[in-house]
């Protein structure tokens, strides 16, 4: 190994999030010149456990995959099902999963907008958009009952419905959602901190973002326009007008403009749904039980990009194979390749970028290859040494 | 088929004429924007070269693994931005070896250390298939989603016991 190099590790844990990783980064001073990622440390088994339940005990281990976004997931889960069964769902059902989506993509956006503001060092930032988030939490709650697992998706349409009382309340939300987001936008473009800490930084060129297979806000902030919402229209989204947003930056920024542009989207998706909300029932009418030997694909636009799952029935209850691809998963190999070349200081930030399944890296340890000499840090003091960093 | 199925149906027509007669084993249009195609292991390559260079299936969503008994089937699911296809390969169990795409989709790269850790597949020229997923200290030769590991014999031999 070249004398100059070292390597740091980077990783497993972080107790405050739900997924873990490890990366192991080689550097030449300030500079990174390999990564190398490890993940599966909250590898659950939820594949080879969904082969051993009923299909509407995996609905509900399918809501658990992920505490952002559990909706993504079951509707995920429910169309490939529901393909397998050759079931129709109700149009109100469909409006019905949509509204659901798209506030879950709003509190997962804005979630990510204000973790991005911790990690450049703006927790002003931080705390004020997870204040204002608070406004969607409370409207998934109005519906469903809960901020997190909501529980609304099931084999053949919802389990809740979204009655004409509740519009107004809901329009209200929206409205000052979408009035908060503009400001933040706004702030983002005029905030020379946040231009100083994200622009030019984590660069995914649009061909890079191809050839690594990037989806959702990483793609699209690398100038390409793909959104299973459009390309491969599912619940009610191949009826209702709405915007692929884009920006060409390819960078920290673009992924932020993105990502509020994105909600602005979806507060339009859901008012448009619930000034043209079908009548009828909830869930499809005299569905039996049976789920037919077959395969399917199901893919879905989650707040993070492309979600796919794979199904395959046997004739039984239970499903033979039962496969989940995450979008975080997807953008590891685009991360790597923003990470390069980048600065050890941009790490934390980079990362954030594609808004993985984890916020921030827990525990950083650099060796010092030759000498043996190795020291910890935690991701604060990580965060802390990119803030000083910045600020000579 | 119905108009809408047309661009779905030349993709195949054209995949079987660049394989040649009877190298696609299987094709089907399950509906609307869904392809699976069948083919054999040693066709992999130049199909996907195909698929993505010609044809414009450069995403790769990911690659699945599936227990078929004696084989194992592994399905590249690949994108042109509207249609999901997937395209099958069967390895017998004994002798899972296939060749790597990722100097064809670079996106591969981590899909094929998944399908390696979980069903002991493996992807001759991979840069690295280390563990991905698999905690250290895994026991050799325990592919977890292979039928013949179900959950209690793996959890015996994750206590120490003789091969469950």
């Amino acid at each position: 190994m070249d004398e100059a190099r070292f390597e740091i590790p980077i990783g497993p844990q972080h107790p405050a999030l739900k997924e873990f990783e490890y990366f192991k980064f080689t550097v030449e001073g300030e500079k990174v010149v390999d990564v190398e990622p490890k993940i599966g440390y909250n590898h659950r088994g939820i594949e080879k456990a969904m082969e051993d339940r009923t299909y509407i005990q995996d609905l509900y281990l399918v809501e658990r995959i992920c505490g952002i976004c559990s909706d993504a997931h079951t509707t995920c889960y429910c169309q490939a099902i529901e393909e397998l069964m050759e079931i129709e769902i109700p149009p109100r059902a469909k409006y019905i999963r949509t509204i659901m989506a798209e506030l879950e993509r709003i509190h997962s956006h804005l979630l990510w907008l204000g973790l991005v503001g911790h990690e450049i060092g703006f927790d002003t930032l931080f705390m004020y958009v997870w204040r204002d988030r608070e406004t969607v939490m409370d409207l998934l709650e109005l519906i469903s009952g809960n901020r997190v697992h909501y529980a609304t998706n099931t084999i053949g349409g919802v389990r809740r419905d979204i009655p004409p009382e509740m519009t107004d309340e809901i329009k209200e939300g929206l409205g000052k959602l979408e009035e908060r987001t503009r400001f933040y936008k706004e702030l983002c473009l005029e905030e020379r901190t946040v231009a100083q800490r994200a622009v030019g930084v984590g660069v995914l060129k649009p061909e890079d973002a191809i050839r690594l297979c990037a989806v959702g806000p990483t793609l699209r902030a690398s100038g390409i326009a793909r959104d299973v919402r459009k390309d491969d229209p599912y619940a009610a989204y191949g009826e209702i007008p709405f915007n692929v947003v884009t920006y060409d930056g390819c960078d920290v920024a673009s992924r932020i403009l993105v990502r509020c542009d994105e909600v602005i989207e979806s507060v339009h998706i859901i008012n448009y749904c619930l000034d043209n909300m079908p009548k009828g029932p909830l869930r499809a009418k005299g569905m039996g039980r049976a789920v037919k030997p077959g395969e399917v694909v199901s893919r879905v636009e989650a707040p993070r990009g492309e979600l796919i799952h794979y199904a395959k029935s046997n004739g039984t209850n239970k499903p033979e194979r039962y496969k989940v691809r995450s979008p975080t998963l997807g953008n590891i190999p685009a991360l790597c390749k923003m990470l390069l070349e980048g600065y050890i200081a941009d790490i934390p930030i980079v990362i954030a970028g594609i808004d993985p399944c984890f916020g921030c890296m827990d525990r950083v340890s650099f060796v010092d290859v030759k000498s043996g000499r190795n020291w910890v840090w935690s991701h604060e003091q990580l965060r802390r040494y990119s803030l000083e960093w910045y600020r000579t | 088929m119905d108009s809408e199925g047309r661009r779905e149906e030349e993709i195949i027509k054209a995949l079987s004429a660049h394989l040649g007669e009877g190298r696609v084993i299987e094709a089907s249009v399950s509906r609307e924007r869904r392809v699976f195609i069948t083919i054999s292991p040693e066709d992999l390559q130049g199909a996907l070269r195909f698929l993505s260079e010609e044809q414009g299936f450069r995403h790769l969503s990911t690659i699945t693994g599936v227990d078929a008994e004696d084989g194992i089937e592994v399905i590249y699911h690949l994108n042109d931005g509207k249609i999901a296809l997937s395209l099958r390969v069967t390895v017998p169990k004994a002798n899972p070896i296939l060749p790597t795409i990722v100097d064809i989709i670079p996106g591969a790269v981590l899909y094929e250390r998944e399908v390696h850790d979980l069903f002991g597949v493996v992807f001759e020229g991979h840069p690295n298939l280390s563990p991905l997923i698999l905690p250290d200290g895994w026991p050799e030769g325990v592919w977890p989603l292979r039928k013949e590991w179900d959950i209690k014999r793996i959890r015996r031999k994750l206590k120490g016991g003789k091969d469950g």
